[in-house]
C-alpha cells in the first residue's frame, strides 16, 4: 500500500482580495501625503500673514512628520498595514517615472561619475563595517549584514543578503531596524549639514544618494534640500542599488567556502534574480524621453506623476518608522551602525568635494 | 521507501515581482501620456 502524504492545504487568497485589503492603507498614504502638501501652501501663508518667524517647510518633511506621529502615537491599525507597505511600490514607480527627467548623456557623464564613486564606497563601508563589528564582537553574519546594509542598499540589500548567506532572521531584524534607525536620522541631519556646508544641489544630492542607506530615505534627504539634489540622490542612490547583486554574490560565496552557506551554481541567474528591476524601467524611460518619444509637456506629466508617487512613499516613510520598536533591538548593533555610518558619511562628503573639484560637477 | 523518496516537488507559480510591478505600472501610465489618455497631471 502506498504511503499517504498528508500536506497541509493553504488556501491561497484571492487576488481581488488582496487587492482590496490594499485600498485603506493606500488611501492614508495618499491622505497623509496630500495633508502635506497643503500643509505647505498654507502654513507659510498663515504665519507670514499673521508676522509670525516660521521656516518654510516643504510637503516632504510634514508629510514624513504626519507619518510619524501618528506612527508613534496611536500607531497604524491592522486594516491599513498591507496598503501601508505599498510605499516601497510608489517609491520603484517614482523612480522608473523619474526617468523622463534625465537625458541618457547626463546619465552616462553622472552615472559615470558616481560609478566610481560608489565603487571607492561600497569598499570603504564594507572594510570598515567589518572591522567595526569583529571590534565590537557582533556575530559574523550580522557583521555582513550590517555591513551590506551600510554599503549598498538598507533594507532590501539585507534581505537579499539574509537568505543567500543563511542568515539568522534575528540577526537581519536587527540589521533593517538599525538601517531604519540611522536613515530617519539621516533625513534630518543631512539636510541641515549640506545646508551649513553650503553644499550645490549637485554635490548635495550625490552625496545623499551615496551615503543614506535605505533609498526612500535617500530619496527624501534630496528632495528635502531642493528638486534637483532629489534627482541626483535618486540616480546615484539607482547605481548602489544595482550593485547588490555583486555584493550579496561575493558574500554567498564567502559564507559558502566556510561551509555556512549553500554553494550558489548559477551565477548569471543569481545575479539577475538579485539585480533592481526599476533601474532599468528608469532607463528605458529615460531612453524614450532622449530620443523625444514625449513631448515637453508630456515629460512635465511624467515628472508630476513622479512627484505624486513619492508623496506617498514619504507618507509611508513616515508611518513605518516606529522608535519603539527601533528602542527593542538593543544597543549595539545600532551602536556600530551609528559609528560606521557617521564615518561612512564623513567619507563619501570627502569623496564628493574631492569629485567637485576634479570634475567640476 | 521512505516518504521522503516520494516528496513531490511543488513548483511555485511564476509571479512579477514588486519590482516588476512597479516597472509595469510605471510604463503603462508613461503609454497613457503618450496616448494623450492622461495629458494634464497637475501638481
Amino acid at each position: 500500500m502506498a504511503d499517504v502524504v498528508v500536506v497541509p492545504q493553504v488556501q491561497p487568497v484571492q487576488p481581488a482580495l488582496r487587492f482590496v485589503r490594499l485600498i485603506p492603507g493606500v488611501l492614508l498614504l495618499a491622505g497623509i501625503g496630500y495633508a502635506g502638501k497643503l500643509l505647505e501652501q498654507n502654513v507659510g501663508k498663515y504665519a507670514k500673514a499673521h508676522q509670525w518667524l516660521f521656516p518654510n517647510i516643504e510637503y516632504v518633511l510634514w508629510a514624513i512628520l504626519l507619518g510619524l506621529v501618528i506612527s508613534n502615537t496611536i500607531g497604524v491599525p491592522e486594516i491599513f498595514r498591507s496598503g501601508v507597505a505599498t510605499y516601497e511600490f510608489w517609491l520603484k514607480a517614482g523612480i522608473v517615472l523619474l526617468g523622463a527627467r534625465f537625458l541618457l548623456g547626463d546619465i552616462l557623464k553622472l552615472g559615470g561619475v558616481s560609478l566610481v564613486l560608489v565603487a571607492i564606497e561600497i569598499t570603504g563601508a564594507i572594510a570598515f563595517m567589518t572591522f567595526l563589528g569583529r571590534a565590537f564582537h557582533l556575530k559574523p553574519k550580522l557583521t555582513s549584514l550590517l555591513a551590506v546594509g551600510s554599503a549598498v542598499c538598507g533594507v532590501s540589500a539585507i534581505i537579499a543578503a539574509q537568505g543567500a548567506i543563511e542568515a539568522d532572521e534575528e540577526d537581519s531584524s536587527f540589521s533593517i531596524a538599525a538601517i531604519l534607525a540611522l536613515g530617519a536620522l539621516a533625513l534630518f541631519t543631512f539636510p541641515l549639514i549640506g545646508h551649513a556646508l553650503h553644499l550645490g544641489d549637485r554635490a548635495y544630492g550625490i552625496w545623499a544618494g551615496l551615503a543614506v542607506d535605505n533609498t526612500a530615505e535617500a530619496t527624501a534627504a534630496g528632495a528635502l534640500y531642493s528638486d534637483a539634489a532629489g534627482k541626483l540622490a535618486v540616480l546615484v542612490k539607482s547605481t548602489r542599488n544595482a550593485m547588490i547583486g555583486f555584493v550579496v554574490l561575493a558574500y554567498a560565496i564567502y559564507w559558502a567556502s566556510q561551509g555556512q552557506a549553500k554553494t550558489v551554481r548559477n551565477k548569471a541567474a543569481f545575479l539577475w534574480q538579485k539585480f533592481p528591476k526599476f533601474v532599468l524601467g528608469f532607463l528605458l524611460i529615460s531612453v524614450l524621453a532622449t530620443y523625444q518619444f514625449f513631448n515637453k509637456d508630456q515629460v512635465g506629466a511624467l515628472a508630476n506623476l513622479s512627484r505624486w508617487a513619492f508623496l506617498l512613499t514619504f507618507a509611508g516613510v513616515g508611518l513605518r518608522t516606529n522608535f519603539r520598536d527601533m528602542r527593542k533591538q538593543g544597543l549595539r548593533p545600532f551602536a556600530v551602525g551609528a559609528i560606521g555610518e557617521v564615518v561612512i558619511a564623513v567619507f563619501t562628503l570627502g569623496l564628493v568635494v574631492g569629485a567637485e573639484k576634479l570634475f567640476g560637477f | 521507501m521512505s516518504s521522503e523518496d516520494k516528496a513531490v516537488q511543488v513548483k511555485k507559480p511564476w509571479r512579477l515581482s514588486l519590482d516588476g510591478w512597479a516597472v509595469v505600472i510605471a510604463l503603462l501610465a508613461a503609454l497613457l501620456v503618450r496616448a494623450g489618455v492622461l495629458n494634464h497631471i497637475p501638481w
